[in-house]
């Protein structure tokens, strides 16, 4: 995985790899974290029973990291969604679910490449 | 271990900042962050980071809590941070991407934010850095301008924190109060330190909790003085009673502290605040050992006696310069012997101003005090006592020692020991001349410096007299430590025993006292023929007062010294003459032998403790016919034997009257019936001596009649008793002696 990888994946490597102090590795050691992170299992299974509060902790704990790591793909949704369950507003999250899914799956796949 | 020591420095020390934070990532980046400049200690549960402030908060400088957390929220370890005192002073910085979340937080006291996702690293540590310094800074302050014991405000912090409010409330009308603890060093004294602290303690406790109430700021000036600025109230008497029901509780308690209060209501912000709190406490002081009166107002009687004392602060140095303080001197008798004899004089200083006429020192001894200007009029009479000395000396050729003030701030002096010293050399005198008066209260204050200083001024020879001695807190324990040569009674110690209801007990147990330490008494303000004859019993060594003279002007004592040292008198007093000590003697003495006559039995029969006393009268056997056929020349020389055997028979507390011409009276102190054997002793040992013949004598005998007071069945008064004790054996035509 170069940042070049991440660059075309559309995060945005500047601002992430700023606030890593450029340190590059550093900086990728930590974005090849992310996809096996609890917190995506945590948000969906939450979902799917209806549980709001517990997946609104899930998708702040992601919002959190990916944000830090300006991981756009999943960071954008994630964000969306987090309001969202703050507010336990009642929703179909099926299309932000898929968004973070695919920026998930799409990570990992670069990740392991 | 050098390395260590080297570090030993609280600016390079690196600062510990506790990272409560879930999100590995996160924790990551801030490590990456934070780790060259600080020592992190990370916590990913709330669970944990509440162990961690509990155990290390002394050695944290900073937490940076995120707020959501797996187990507890961060509101409420925030919450709970800030209700511990041990932990609220913590700095946190809260890490939040929600800005809705940033109003609770402060309320909470977070101090300030870091968002979420992280600005740049240099970012974070400037908001991390800048925030560790106010709060260091903030601690400093904190512990600067907070009196240690009460955390109350201290005196300089308490200025300025008023200053603010005066410009915040410029016409809202304010008052000064000061609170004042009643002998609050006798309650150290009494219960220890600790005691006192804690009751400094709680009075701060609760006038905070007044103020918090209606505004205002308190503060502890000195030892007990609190000083406390609010809103103009009228409620004082109540804020005094709830904080005396904070110290006493309720109820009445024997041992009650008592608070005094000074009111300055409503002041005039023109004025700065020293001189604002100035006047409360002279209000404060107004009520001083009134035990009715506890809260005083500051008013225009004290305003004026505040622009008297402003105006003799000012005029002070020229009354120096032009010498308008006028030396007076009051004389000082032995009255040990028969008759009294001038022993020396004291100082008393005069202020005639050029405005205000004559000015008395009650008005400006204190005043001075107050301000240290005492030192330069003590040094001013120091030198013209001893100048006067000499010329008395040089014209008159006698020594007349006299007493000078030492007040206390002299005794801070680090000179005082030579500027004496220089003084005396100055004149020709010796150091035993000049005598050094100081005052009983000087030595209750630092004791240790005192005694240092008064030995040193003894060492050279200067005679100390304790001024003063029963007008504080006399401590009975003084009188073994302290270097002092004689015990000036308080003059109106004097005058209380000698109030309407004459009580003397405590009066003649503080002469015995000092007595057993070998020290002589000085009585003051003595006035009557009466008060000093009780003194005299008493075993008074020294009087003065106006019953010889009052303080005169140094002619004048000189007219008067010449009198009684019989000096050659003065051309203006030839001629003055009255004798009024001899015109006393006589009126008190029987002229033949010069034992007590009947006016003085009647005195000092009334004042005896008469728990235990024994009255022995004593008749001279067959006096009327030895007057009869001898003449009346032998009989007084009979009279004359009796009375010096009985004067060197009885002790020196015993009184020996001559009531009739055969007939004296002994009144024996100190004595109950268990010791009737050596009172009989001392009647058998008396008439022993008088059966011997003299050359113009034949043998004497005395019938002795003897009652005490605890005898069994009394008839009448113990006198009465032991006249029918004398009558009795009379009758029975028996001599020697019989005991009712």
């Amino acid at each position: 995985m170069t940042i070049d990888d991440l660059k075309a994946y559309g995060a945005d490597t500047a601002e992430g790899l700023r606030r890593c102090m450029n340190n590059e590795s550093f900086y990728l050691r930590l974005v090849k974290m992310i996809p096996g992170d609890p917190n995506f299992q945590k948000l969906y299974d939450a979902l799917d029973v209806g549980d709001l509060g517990i997946a609104f902790e899930g998708a702040h704990a992601l919002k959190g990291s990916t944000g830090n790591l300006s991981l756009t793909p999943i960071f954008a949704p994630v964000s969306e969604i987090t309001e969202l369950l703050r507010a336990r507003t009642q929703t179909d999250y099926a299309a932000l679910i898929t968004q973070i899914r695919q920026g998930r799956d799409e990570l990992a796949h670069i990740c392991e490449g | 271990m050098q390395e260590r020591e080297m570090d030993f420095r609280p600016s390079i020390d690196k600062r510990c900042i506790l990272i409560i934070e879930d999100e590995f990532i996160n924790q990551e980046i801030l490590r990456m962050f934070l780790s060259d400049s600080y020592d992190l200690v990370l916590a990913g549960t709330g669970t944990e980071a509440l162990d961690v402030i509990c155990t290390r908060y002394e050695t944290l400088s900073l937490i940076l809590l995120d707020l959501n957390l797996p187990d507890i929220g961060g509101l409420d370890i925030l919450r709970q941070v800030k209700a511990d005192s041990r932990t609220a002073r913590l700095p946190v910085i809260v890490m939040t991407s929600d800005a809705d979340a940033e109003v609770e937080c402060l309320t909470l006291g977070a101090i300030d934010f870091i968002p979420k996702p992280y600005p740049q690293q240099k970012v974070v540590l400037a908001r991390v850095l800048r925030t560790i310094e106010l709060s260091e800074d903030r601690d400093t302050l904190r512990w600067t301008e907070r009196d240690q014991l009460t955390g109350l405000y201290n005196k300089e912090f308490f200025n300025r924190y008023a200053a603010q409010l005066d410009i915040h409330h410029r016409d809202f009308p304010t008052d000064a109060i000061v609170l004042n603890v009643n002998h609050f060093h006798m309650i150290n004294d009494r219960y220890g330190r600790s005691f006192g602290d804690e009751v400094l303690r709680r009075i701060a406790e609760k006038l905070l909790e007044i103020v918090e109430e209606t505004g205002g700021i308190v503060g502890r000036n000195m030892a007990d003085i609190f000083w406390i600025y609010c809103p103009h109230r009228t409620d004082y008497a109540a804020i005094l009673d709830e904080v005396s029901n904070a110290l006493n509780g309720d109820g009445q308690s024997e041992n009650r502290i008592r608070l005094r209060m000074g009111v300055y209501s409503d002041v005039d912000k023109e004025l700065d605040i020293e001189r604002r709190f100035d006047r409360a406490k002279l209000a404060a002081d107004s009520v001083k050992g009134s035990v009715t009166k506890v809260i005083g107002l500051y008013d225009s009687s004290m305003y004026e006696a505040e622009l008297l004392s402003e105006q003799l602060i000012e005029d002070f140095p020229a009354a120096i310069r032009e010498r308008q303080f006028q030396v007076y001197y009051q004389p000082k008798f032995d009255v040990r012997p028969s008759e009294p004899i001038l022993s020396s004089a004291e100082a008393l200083v005069r202020w005639l101003h050029p405005t205000l006429g004559m000015v008395s020192p009650g008005v400006f001894i204190d005043l001075f005090e107050q301000n240290g200007l005492i030192s330069t009029l003590d040094q001013y009479v120091w030198s013209e006592v001893a100048a006067q000395i000499r010329c008395w000396k040089e014209r008159f050729g006698v020594t007349l020692p006299v007493s000078v003030n030492v007040s206390r701030v002299d005794l801070y002096d680090p000179e005082l020991v030579g500027k004496l010293q220089d003084i005396v050399t100055r004149n020709g005198l010796t150091s035993r001349e000049l005598l050094l008066e100081i005052t009983e209260s000087a030595y209750t204050e630092d004791a240790a410096q005192i005694i240092e200083k008064v030995t040193q001024l003894r060492d050279l020879g200067f005679q100390i007299e304790m001024d003063d001695f029963g007008s504080g807190y006399s401590s009975l324990n003084m009188l073994t430590t302290l270097p002092i040569d004689a015990l000036k009674l308080d003059m109106q110690f004097i005058r209380n025993a000698f109030r309407e209801r004459k009580d003397t007990r405590l009066l003649e147990v503080m002469i015995l006292l000092a007595e057993s330490f070998e020290l002589p008494t000085i009585a003051e303000g003595v006035e009557t023929a009466e008060q000093l004859f009780t003194l005299k019993m008493m075993g008074c060594a020294i009087v003065q007062g106006y019953y010889f003279s009052r303080p005169l002007p140094p002619e004048e004592f000189e007219s008067f010294m010449s009198q009684k040292r019989n000096l050659p008198p003065s051309a203006e007093a030839k001629g003055k003459k009255i004798s009024r000590d001899r015109f006393t003697y006589d009126a008190l003495h029987d002229s033949l032998t010069g034992l007590y006559n009947n006016s003085a039995f009647e005195i000092l029969f009334h004042d005896a403790d008469h728990d235990h006393i024994a009255v022995l009268i004593a008749n001279i056997d067959d006096y009327a016919n030895m007057k009869k056929n001898r003449g009346r020349v032998y009989v007084n020389d009979m009279v004359c034997r009796v009375a010096d055997v009985l004067r060197s028979s009885f002790r020196s507390v015993d009184h020996i009257c001559r009531l009739r011409e055969e007939e004296f009276v002994v009144i024996m102190t100190r004595v109950t019936s268990s010791q009737k054997e050596m009172v009989f002793s001392k009647i058998e040992s008396v008439n022993h001596t008088l059966r011997e013949e003299t050359e113009d004598l034949g043998p004497i005998t005395l019938s002795v009649g003897i009652a005490f007071s605890d005898r069994e069945h009394p008839n009448g008064d113990v006198f009465q008793d032991a006249d029918s004790a004398l009558r009795r054996m009379r009758e029975i035509r028996q001599t020697g002696y019989a005991v009712y």
